[in-house]
């Protein structure tokens, strides 16, 4: 992003001589610049842009991907308003999104807090909890699927040991989706508690010192010192949960296939865009759906913006009560 | 250093620019065929769809072209997006390909692949199982898809476990016990009772081949739907199912992990499969080796899978690539494949050879090539409509009801949802 900024500003520094004249002297002035940020812009061009607008055009379309292209106007909208499965998958990309995110950020709080504390091996947990987020999808599809299979499942042999009954963890609508949101937590627990982490180590320790003085107890401090102060870290890791909850894809499509499992119950947003464009061949209509995901991540990124500019507002009025902490707090969410 | 900076940094800038546009311009203006080697045919397959032996052998000279050599390149993952993406960027086309028993997909863009009867196919035509031959057949009538391999259908079965369920485990026998869907139904029945064991892993397996073994599929030649119909073999192969589902003779495994566990446990002791399952089966499950059977299955064997070759339409050479074609499915290469890399036979003469190996152990005694010979002679002449891929909703409907759906409400429902991802398609239903 900086190599942007810094070609932009002379640009606009440009200055007063006229109009014509200066747009070609700054062409002429500047094209080694443009010439060496060019390779990004092509390729951005090429694999970035072009897909994007070709993918408005082709919602407007009804097209296998092969022979020619028919115009067909809104007719992709229209059929995906009134098409069930499109909402099933809108349902279930939220009831997933929602079980994985509340449990993996609570817990990624409290791993972040106990390993904030002075404890041996810090490097070594700090390692093992991020090792899941970069562990090959397929594995752990495959030892997901062993763990969590029906009748076979390690999960199933515990629950019938314990005197309990097997339950369907890959065949049950709920049960897809509760194995699904395992796997999201298995994998980004660690990631955001590294990164919870790190917002905990910009906390002053004076805080909690005097804290301590003051004879509060480990509870208290966690929830009036740690939460209050991580508050701009917590808000990111939610932005970027709601937005990998949205594109939710690898992890039903490892585990159960492109068609989401029985009733369809692991069928998400994307995985349905990616079922209708590349199994059905209808990219038409795989591109409208890619749309409406669109407009759904844009009202979402309007309330997280409206919560985020909410605490703005609020943050003189915070910065008063817990001065020390109110600078530090923008570079933790960093 | 200074007197470099400047103009040398700027002439090498523009001609890394102006290469780049080269690069740009030659990609726009970019060529059909992938060689531009004028004598080199290039052909797309896929690991094991083909024998490696034949490959190279062709890679010197195609036998009886006219100097013409061949490049096999093997294409992994989606197979079906690449090549038509090729086709539809109308750039780097292969010469020939491969496409797998979806042939129909490339229906409604068939005149993108040439009519090999114009190169003389009729002539080879009764070489070939006919129901293999038709499935290359398009609606309007050109044959563009040659038969490569097929998948002729059969019980395979845990005879232990028939045994255990105190019946005669002999596959003689136990093709008579299943001799109809009903009495399928019923012999698994009597597996659960007696062995606790299910006949097939999911209500889906048989519901699908069933309509593989079926000479009337979900559409006719004009794309007419016939799952409306009054009498129909969707409808027929839904009910068998359905009652399979009632009489709980499937065991509703619908992952792999819990499939491969239960044959290996002989949890279910039996799977309708194609010929090449074997393989599969044998390197799934290598402990049940000896243990497992091939029985007929009810009324008549059917095929599942089974690939083409195809010359697109900017094939180089349409003559050279269909001497490539024919003699690389010539009944005695076909026999090398089979004994090479398990491709069997569409070649009817190939079995007459008797230079087919088959490889018996699996099986105790019995002999699975014989078995399968059999049953390719007994396969229906079909038509697999390009609109069964909108049809796939019947699957996801009968796997609901194996969850505990009410089976009329999730028929309504799957036609219902195909015929109206048909219309948005265009197709009068």
């Amino acid at each position: 992003m900086s190599t942007t900024e810094q070609v932009a500003a002379p640009v606009q520094a440009g200055g007063d001589t006229g109009p014509t004249r200066r747009t070609g002297n700054r062409l002429k002035k500047f094209w080694p610049q443009y010439v060496a940020v060019a390779p990004f812009y092509i390729l951005f061009l090429v694999f970035g842009a072009f897909p994007l607008v070709f993918s408005i055009y082709l919602s407007f379309t009804q097209w296998d991907g092969m022979g020619p292209q028919k115009f067909v106007g809104l007719a992709q909208y229209r059929y995906l308003i009134t098409d069930g499965r499109f909402w099933n998958a809108v349902e279930n990309t939220f009831i997933i999104w929602f079980m994985s995110t509340v449990p993996m950020l609570i817990l990624a709080l409290i791993i972040a807090f106990l390993l904030h504390q002075n404890i041996r091996f810090k490097g070594f947990y700090r390692v093992a909890f991020f090792i899941p987020n970069v562990t090959s999808m397929v594995a752990m599809a495959i030892v997901f699927g062993s763990v969590f299979s029906d009748s076979f499942g390690l999960i199933n042999s515990a629950i019938t040991a314990l005197g309990g009954k097997e339950f369907g963890w890959l065949s049950d609508p709920w049960g897809i989706k509760i194995t699904i949101a395992v796997m999201v937590i298995w994998r980004w627990t660690g990631y955001n508690a590294i990164l919870y982490l790190a917002g905990l180590q910009s906390i002053p320790t004076e805080l909690y010192e005097s804290a301590r003085v003051d004879g509060a107890s480990m509870f208290s401090i966690f929830t009036r010192i740690t939460v209050p102060m991580l508050r701009p870290v917590i808000l990111f890791t939610v932005i970027t949960s709601t937005i990998g909850g949205l594109s939710l894809f690898t992890e039903p499509q490892v585990l159960l296939g492109n068609d989401g499992g029985t009733g369809e119950a692991g069928m998400t947003i994307v995985l349905y865009q990616y079922n209708q464009a590349f199994t059905q061949f209808d990219f038409g209509y795989g591109a409208a759906i890619a749309w409406a995901l669109f407009i759904i991540a844009v009202i979402f990124a309007i309330i997280n913006w409206r919560l985020v500019s909410e605490r703005d507002t609020t943050k003189p009025k915070k910065s008063r009560r817990n001065t020390p902490a109110a600078p530090t707090s923008p570079e933790a969410s960093r | 250093m200074a007197r470099i900076t400047r103009r040398s940094l700027l002439a090498g800038a523009a001609g890394l620019g102006a290469l780049a546009a080269a690069g740009g311009l030659s990609a726009c203006g970019s060529q059909t065929s992938i060689s531009s080697d004028p004598k080199e045919l290039v052909l797309w397959y896929w690991n094991r769809s083909a024998d490696p032996k034949l490959l190279a052998e062709a890679a010197k000279e195609i036998p009886g072209s006219d100097g013409y050599h061949l490049r096999a390149d093997v294409l992994g993952g989606t197979w079906d997006t690449k090549l038509r993406t090729s086709l539809a960027g109308n750039a780097y086309i292969p010469d020939l390909t491969f496409i797998n028993s979806n042939v129909s997909l490339y229906f409604p863009n068939e005149n993108m692949f040439l009519d090999l009867n114009d190169l003389g196919a009729q002539d080879y035509k009764d070489e070939y199982f006919d129901w293999k031959w038709q499935l290359g057949v398009t609606p309007t009538n050109r044959f563009c898809f040659f038969p490569l391999d097929t998948g002729p259908t059969g019980f395979y079965y845990r005879a232990d476990v028939v045994k255990k369920a105190g019946l005669d485990p002999d596959p003689e026998s136990v093709g008579e016990a299943i001799k109809t869907w009903d009495d399928y139904v019923e012999f698994g029945s009597k597996l659960k009772k007696n062995a606790g064991s299910f006949i097939e892993i999911t209500a889906n397996t048989i519901f699908g081949q069933y309509i593989n073994a079926s000479p009337e599929r979900y559409f006719n030649k004009a794309g007419k739907p016939l799952y409306m119909e009054p009498s129909n073999a969707i409808k027929d192969a839904w009910n068998v199912a359905v009652k399979a589902i009632k009489a709980g003779v499937t065991g509703n495994q619908q992952n792999s992990t819990d499939q491969n566990a239960a044959w290996t446990s002989g949890k279910t002791m039996g799977h309708i499969e194609a010929v090449w399952w074997a393989q599969i089966l044998a390197d799934t499950a290598p402990d049940s080796k000896g243990k497992w059977r091939l029985a007929s299955q009810p009324v008549r064997a059917g095929n599942s899978g089974g690939s083409f070759v195809c010359l697109p339409h900017t094939c180089k050479d349409p003559e050279a690539g269909f001497k490539f074609i024919t003699w690389l499915n010539n009944a005695k290469n076909q026999a090398t494949s089979f004994n090479d890399v398990q491709l069997f036979p569409s070649a009817i003469k190939s079995f007459e050879l008797g230079t087919m190996k088959s490889s018996t152990g699996f099986f105790g005694n019995q002999d699975p090539l014989s078995f399968f010979n059999k049953a390719a002679q007994q396969v229906p002449t079909s038509f697999i409509s390009t609109y069964e891929t909108q049809a796939a909703y019947f699957s996801t409907e009968i796997t609901n009801v194996e969850a505990g759906k009410n089976p009329d409400q999730a028929w309504d429902d799957a036609v219902n949802q195909t015929n109206k991802v048909l219309r948005k398609q265009g197709v009068e239903v």
